[in-house]
């Protein structure tokens, strides 16, 4: 049954456009595991995550008529917008945890003290030590990180690391290139 | 702007991380289709979703299920909804406000039509809660559009000598109308009403509609969409008599100005 054509998810998103259900099964299908993948590693929290998921696909069905090919695939269009809901979603966790003062609910919202503190366990648990990520020299993988998993801005990381904001712009430019290389040539058998 | 500077940028934006003016400026680089700013940022984007792609997980299937009532419900209720009601219905606002518990009310329904006439006790129940949810629905949905919009006054009405401690609010918008609530005001006599006037810049009051106040002093009053009037710069409410006049004659009791 799995065809050795990728359904093409461009195509998908036209439909989907046009109103049809079928066309947007398919494309939750091919794209909700990497979704759920990247929403997960923002958000611990099953529940949480869950139904961010149901958000971002939510509102692919409404917004599919807005997707422009020329500002990039449809699985970037649907990564990026799980992450940005992830992070909202985390960030409005903490602001709730700060605002009541509550205890900090570790199976939600992960402390803000750990990732600092040791981000190679972090990787690891993330599964992703084996993968690409282990590839970058440790300053540049940990800014990543920050960013794309804990959701936090560039200055945010620049204090948090006590580096000046220019070292920090600097190692996320590098690190994605970096990535971007160890991507094309493939991930070396482990 | 060099092109690792360019670069930069568009790390931080992929990433999420990019703030101020950084954020404002690249923006307006991708609006403007630069193309170095658009390659790279994809060339980024690409990566970051292979990176996610390394690492799929498998969603719980309640998600779908669910996202696919919600669709079918969705796509039914725009087909249900009677012509000329729903004015808001195409608006951005519909499927903010189309609560789980709305989907899963009408997906039921679908569900029921399609199968026997032994669930027609059932469907008769689930129809007039969904006719109950739907017009709650309604009522919340206009609410929501109100608030939501920039364009929408909330103005403070003070109680003047008649009734100094009389208060009101009036939430206006001025293509959706908007809402008085008033508290502390006397019962109007007999023969008599309260009557809302909206004053928008040099022309002459506005009346808004009248309103009665029960025992305890509290009114409300839903106002329609005032022809030729905007933005209000003040709301005050008199004493008029019954079925209000067209221009105002009595006593002000209530005064708020934007």
């Amino acid at each position: 049954m799995p065809s050795a054509v990728p359904e093409n998810s461009s195509a998908l998103i036209a439909r989907i456009a046009a109103g049809d259900r079928d066309a947007f099964s398919r494309f939750y299908d091919l794209l909700a595991p990497i979704a759920f993948g990247v929403i997960r590693r923002v958000l611990r929290d099953q529940e949480a995550a869950a139904d961010v998921l149901q958000e971002v696909f939510w509102q692919v069905w409404r917004e599919a008529s807005r997707y422009d090919p020329t500002r990039g695939s449809p699985e970037a269009w649907v990564v990026m917008r799980a992450k940005t809901r992830a992070i909202d979603r985390l960030r409005s966790i903490r602001r709730v945890d700060r605002t009541f003062v509550a205890p900090v609910d570790e199976s939600v919202a992960r402390p803000d003290a750990e990732p600092a503190e040791n981000p190679a366990v972090r990787a690891e648990e993330r599964g992703l030590v084996q993968g690409a990520l282990a590839q970058l020299p440790e300053p540049q993988r940990r800014v990543i990180e920050l960013a794309f998993f804990d959701g936090l801005s560039h200055s945010e990381i620049a204090a948090r690391l006590g580096e000046p904001l220019g070292t920090v712009k600097t190692r996320a430019r590098l690190g994605l290139e970096r990535l971007r290389g160890v991507m094309r040539r493939g991930l070396p058998a482990t | 702007m060099s092109r690792d500077e360019i670069g930069e940028l568009a790390a931080a934006y992929a990433l999420g991380g990019l703030e101020g003016a950084d954020r404002a400026r690249f923006e307006a680089l991708l609006r403007a289709a630069d193309p170095e700013a658009v390659t790279a940022l994809r060339e980024f984007e690409d990566t970051l979703v292979e990176l996610a792609a390394a690492a799929p997980e498998t969603p719980p299937p309640a998600v779908k299920a669910r996202l696919m009532e919600r669709i079918a419900a969705a796509t039914l209720a725009d087909r249900v909804e009677p012509a000329g009601a729903g004015r808001g219905r195409r608006s951005a606002v519909w499927p903010a406000v189309l609560s789980a518990a709305m989907a899963a009310g009408l997906a039921a329904i679908v569900v029921a039509w399609t199968v026997s006439a032994r669930y027609e006790k059932r469907l008769d129940a689930l129809g007039r809660d969904a006719d109950r949810l739907r017009a709650d629905l309604q009522s919340q949905q206009e609410i929501v559009t109100i608030l939501r919009d920039p364009a929408t006054q909330m103005l403070a009405l003070a109680g003047l000598a008649p009734a100094p401690l009389a208060r009101a609010r009036v939430l206006w918008h001025a293509k959706s109308g908007g809402l008085l609530v008033a508290a502390g005001l006397p019962p109007a006599p007999e023969g008599k009403t309260y009557q809302l006037w909206a004053i928008a810049g040099g022309n002459a009051p506005v009346s808004a509609g009248v309103f009665s106040v029960d025992a305890s002093g509290t009114g409300s009053l839903a106002v329609h969409p005032l022809p030729g009037v905007a933005k209000v710069d003040a709301f005050a409410v008199t004493l008029e008599p019954a079925g209000g006049l067209p221009a105002p004659s009595g006593t002000m009791y209530l005064l708020g100005k934007s």
